[in-house]
This record gives C-alpha cells, sequence and structure tokens, in this order.
C-alpha cells in the first residue's frame, strides 16, 4: 500500500536508507529557504529517521555541535538557540571541524549547489559570462571544498533544473570525478568524491564512463523525458530504469508527528 | 601593565588608507560592526579585508566604497541572502576577490600565527581556487612522499580588528563559559601584528583574575581595547544578544539598490557621529538590552 507523501518526505526516506549505522553526519550551516531545506533539513530528519530504524548510533554534526538532542529541536534558529542547544559535545574552535574533516572523520555530507556538471564538480562561488569574466558573485566556498576532498559519501541535494546541470561548470568549488579530462585520481584525495546526487525528480549515481552521471531511479510518477529536458547535458541511462522507492506510511507518520511536527527543517 | 583602554574614534584613526586587516567574527555572531562604522565614518579606504567567514561588514565597507580587496570562505547575509553591496562592486570590477575553502583559509590563518610562510593543504587540488593567482596558491610535493598538496600563502596583514565578550583596560578579553565557538578569532588574534578590540563590557582586572582560563587573548597580544556595548549590532554576540532580524532585513532591503545603500549609511553610519548616537537610532542602549538581551536567559 503506497503511502501519501510529500516530495520532501520521499527525499528523507531515501537519504535515511544512505545513513550507515555509526555514521557521522556532517550538516552545514546551510543558508536560505529551499537551499536550507536540502541541505539541511532533509539530512537532519533522515538521519532521525534512521536512528529510529537501522542506524540507532548514527550521529549527526552540526555548527560546532556533535550529537546536538534531536528529541528537542530548536523551534527557532536564532544565535541564543544554538548558543544553548544541549548536545554532547561543542568543537571549541572551527580549526578542530576542518581537522576533522581532513583526517576522514565524516561519513556523509550534504551539498547544494548553484552548478552541478556532468561529473560532479560543483559550484557555488561564481557564475561567468561565455568569455569568462563574472557575471554574478556568489557565496564563497564554505567547507564544501572539504567534503567533496575528504568525506566518505557526499550526496549532491538540488532540484533538478537546466540551469543548475550543466555541461561544465563556471567555476570548481568542489572537484568531482574529473575535470577537462584529468581525473580526480591525478590528485591522490583521500576521499571518493560524489556518491549520489538526489533531486526532486530523480536519482543519480556517478557510476559512469569515467565517473559520468548516471540515471540510479525515477521518483513514482516521473518519466524519463521530463528528467533529460530538464539536464544540460545527457546523463547515462540504464538499460532497465528502476522506480525510487517511497516512504512507509510509518515513516511518514514519524516525520510529520515526532521528528519535525511544525516543519522546522523540512520548510519548503 | 599598560592601560590599553581608549575611544573608539582614536583607535580607528590609527589605521591608515590601504591597510590589511583581518577582521573576526562569523556571518552572524561577533564581527566588529562597531569599528566597521567608524571606518566609514572616517573615509578610511583603498582597504583589503581577510576574513574566515564573513558578510555585513565587508558588505558595508562595499558600499561605502571603501573595500579593495577580500578574501575569505564566505561573504553573505545568511538567511538575508547574498551580500548586496559586495556582490555589485565584485561584478562591476571594483572589489578583486580571493576565495578559499575552510581548510585553506584557516591554513593560513594558523601559518601566520606560527610564523610561517605557507602552509601545505589537500582541499585545493583541483579545484580553481588552485589557479586563482600563483603569488598565493601553489601546487607543491611533500618532500617526503611525492603526495600532491596546494601552497597557501601565511595571511599577511597590518591590523586585525574583532569584537569580544568582556575584558579588562589592559586588555585581556574573555570568553563566557556558554557561547558559540565556530568562528578563528583565538588564531586570527595569535597571528595579529596590531590588534584593535572592541568588547560588550570592560570589568574590573580582579574579575578577570579570577578566572585565567577564560583569557582567549592575552593583553600582550593587543594594541587597543574599546568598550562597545552592541558592537556587533545589527549581529548577535552568543551568550549576551540575539541578532536584530529586523535591522539585518532592513539592511539587506536598502541593499537592493546603490541609491538604497547609500542613503543607509547616510542615515546609520555618517549620520549618527558615534557608536551611541548609532544606538540611539534603535531607541538606546537599554531598549536594545530589552528587546534582545539573553543575559541570565536559561535552556
Amino acid at each position: 500500500m503506497s503511502a501519501q507523501y510529500t516530495t520532501n518526505e520521499l527525499l528523507v526516506a531515501v537519504v535515511a536508507r544512505e545513513i550507515a549505522n555509526g555514521d557521522l553526519v556532517f550538516i552545514g550551516v546551510g543558508t536560505t529557504d529551499r537551499a536550507f531545506t536540502l541541505a539541511c533539513g532533509v539530512g537532519v530528519v533522515a538521519t532521525r529517521l534512521a536512528q529510529s530504524a537501522h542506524a540507532p548510533d548514527a550521529e549527526i554534526y552540526w555548527g560546532n555541535l556533535i550529537s546536538p538532542d534531536l528529541d528537542h529541536m530548536p523551534q527557532t534558529w536564532l544565535q541564543d538557540t544554538f548558543t544553548r542547544w544541549p548536545a554532547a559535545s561543542q568543537l571549541t574552535e572551527t580549526a578542530q571541524k576542518n581537522d576533522m574533516l581532513a583526517f576522514g572523520r565524516f561519513d556523509v555530507s550534504f551539498e547544494s549547489a548553484a552548478q552541478v556538471d556532468r561529473y560532479g564538480n560543483l559550484n557555488i562561488t561564481r557564475l561567468n559570462h561565455p568569455d569568462g569574466s563574472i557575471k554574478t558573485r556568489l557565496i564563497g566556498c564554505l567547507a564544501q571544498t572539504e567534503h567533496l576532498a575528504f568525506v566518505r559519501k557526499p550526496i549532491i541535494m538540488v532540484d533538478l533544473k537546466r540551469r543548475t546541470f550543466v555541461e561544465e561548470v563556471d567555476y570548481v568549488t568542489s572537484l568531482g570525478h574529473q575535470r577537462h579530462g584529468v581525473p580526480r585520481q591525478r590528485y591522490g584525495l583521500p576521499g571518493p568524491g560524489p556518491q549520489l546526487c538526489i533531486t526532486d525528480k530523480a536519482i543519480f549515481d556517478f557510476q559512469g564512463e569515467g565517473g559520468a552521471m548516471r540515471i540510479r531511479s525515477l521518483h513514482p510518477g516521473v518519466g524519463l523525458d521530463e528528467v533529460l529536458a530538464l539536464i544540460g547535458f545527457t546523463p547515462e541511462v540504464p538499460v532497465t530504469l528502476s522506480e525510487t522507492t517511497p516512504p512507509t506510511a510509518a515513516e511518514v507518520e514519524l516525520i510529520r508527528t515526532k521528528i519535525d511536527p511544525n516543519r522546522t527543517l523540512l520548510r519548503v | 601593565m599598560k592601560e590599553k583602554l581608549i575611544s573608539l574614534s582614536e583607535a580607528v584613526r590609527r589605521i591608515p588608507s590601504g591597510s590589511r586587516i583581518a577582521i573576526g567574527g562569523s556571518i552572524e555572531r561577533r564581527q566588529p560592526v562597531a569599528i566597521v562604522r567608524e571606518i566609514i565614518r572616517q573615509s578610511i579606504g583603498n582597504l583589503s579585508f581577510y576574513a574566515f567567514s564573513t558578510g555585513l561588514s565587508v558588505d558595508m565597507l562595499a558600499a561605502a566604497g571603501l573595500l579593495a580587496r577580500s578574501e575569505s570562505v564566505y561573504v553573505g547575509l545568511f538567511w538575508h541572502g547574498l551580500a548586496p553591496s559586495f556582490r555589485r562592486a565584485v561584478e562591476a570590477g571594483r572589489v578583486t576577490v580571493g576565495d578559499f575553502s575552510e581548510s585553506a583559509m584557516g591554513a593560513r590563518i594558523l601559518a601566520a600565527c606560527s610564523g610561517l610562510t605557507f602552509m601545505p593543504v589537500k582541499a585545493l587540488l583541483g579545484t580553481d581556487m588552485a589557479k586563482q593567482d600563483p603569488s598565493l596558491v601553489k601546487e607543491i610535493t611533500c618532500p617526503f612522499t611525492g603526495e600532491l598538496y596546494v601552497a597557501v600563502r601565511a595571511l599577511q596583514t597590518d591590523f586585525t580588528i574583532m569584537h569580544g565578550y568582556r575584558a579588562d583596560r589592559f586588555g585581556n578579553v574573555q570568553w563566557p563559559l556558554a557561547r558559540d565557538p565556530d568562528d578563528f578569532d583565538q588564531s586570527v588574534a595569535r597571528g595579529s601584528k596590531r590588534l584593535i578590540v572592541t568588547v560588550e563590557e570592560i570589568v574590573d582586572h580582579a574579575e578577570i583574575m579570577r578566572q585565567s582560563n577564560l583569557t582567549y587573548i592575552p593583553a600582550q597580544w593587543v594594541e587597543a581595547v574599546i568598550e562597545a556595548p552592541f558592537g556587533a549590532h545589527p549581529l548577535a554576540v552568543d551568550a549576551y544578544y540575539d541578532e536584530d532580524v529586523d535591522a539585518i532585513r532592513a539592511y539587506a532591503e536598502a541593499g537592493k539598490t546603490p541609491e538604497g545603500a547609500k542613503a543607509y549609511l547616510d542615515e546609520y553610519v555618517r549620520g549618527a557621529p558615534t557608536h551611541e548616537d548609532y544606538l540611539a537610532r534603535f531607541g538606546g542602549l537599554e531598549a536594545l538590552r530589552r528587546r534582545l538581551s539573553v543575559v541570565g536567559r536559561v535552556a
């Protein structure tokens, strides 16, 4: 029997299945609106869902807190809420988080991006005119570069749009599987690079030729033509297309009544 | 110990045009906004700013036309969007930018602390940050293993400005027990040449002496300390006050056009000759405390 669910709840269920028991999940500071839901909200709700099922020992890092109390989620995100949120530990300086990243202590991370390309290169820094001059200044780089360099399973979380899914990113903030024919392997980075790209229409992995993006599954009710029309390049398409497994009614119930009843995390 | 308590305007007069300035704080908290407003009042220009993550401060300087360069991991207004005046200035070519990821910028700060000229990092390998400027980033190999690295240049600055919680008249700056430590302030201070710190409150030296473990910036690193309550407003100071959401929104809204940004500075900065005059625009210190203070609040 299929449950009634929202797209965000579907994404939560998909991400929860990717979290293994004992994983330390990196949640970024996020940013506004939809990017907050995708890069922060879904990851937090998914980790809580995974904890209640197959991964009781999964933990999150968020805003320099490790294992904040997810049973008492802040209802506002003002500074003082974060200062006082009970947690098992608080890193004493951002440098410690950077070291934990470079040391390989994080298992899963989530990435939003203004541009994603065929090989999973990400851009959150700047958009260019065709001649390479700057068109739009974005936020910078943050620790996304470190996620793709060091984390065991970085997951790209973006909505499927032609202007986001481009043949080649204007600026490589974070390295995917190859760039201009130079494979990631040249650099000897400790992490494997982006492992999944989860969107509102379909899920992709990077098991294509040379680490190229490949469709892993289409969400229920979504057709292949619809997906391809929303991508600025042609991803690899497997011979048999599978359908994304939707959340169960019990999972939806848990999300709505216990984990995020006021929708402070799955906002938009 | 040498007395280092001076006025805001006196401290800022020491900063010449063209200075390279490191800045403390984080996106939403403890940026030295009172110092930045005074820099704008004194029209000190052609400045280069170096930060870990920042936003409002650099945006205000860009709006005032005083910013020449910015290097950081992030410039933005967090919930309130991109930094509008900074973005316009960068897109128009009036401000140049150096982009660094978090471990790369952290390494540059820590290299300065240790008196080193560079630090190796791996995160930038293969990214466009590694290609931006060979005088700041360069691919190298480990002399022992042959592994590839990117060497990042140590931060080179003339001044460092930051906002802290409390200090004595000598410049021993303390943090509270419960706080938000997601920043690089202590390291930025440790690697500074001429450090100017504003604090929420000046307290008796005896008060500092009682809990020396809370002193994160010893007086020996400090050139000048200034009392500036709500010195990070409209941003937050953790354990002191929350961010002033309405005021940040008003700033972001005004910044949508160059005219709006200028009008904002005319009203809230140039039109408010002192920090006290600025606070008066929001009803004064007591009104701000009533509205935003978190002192004494319990979880």
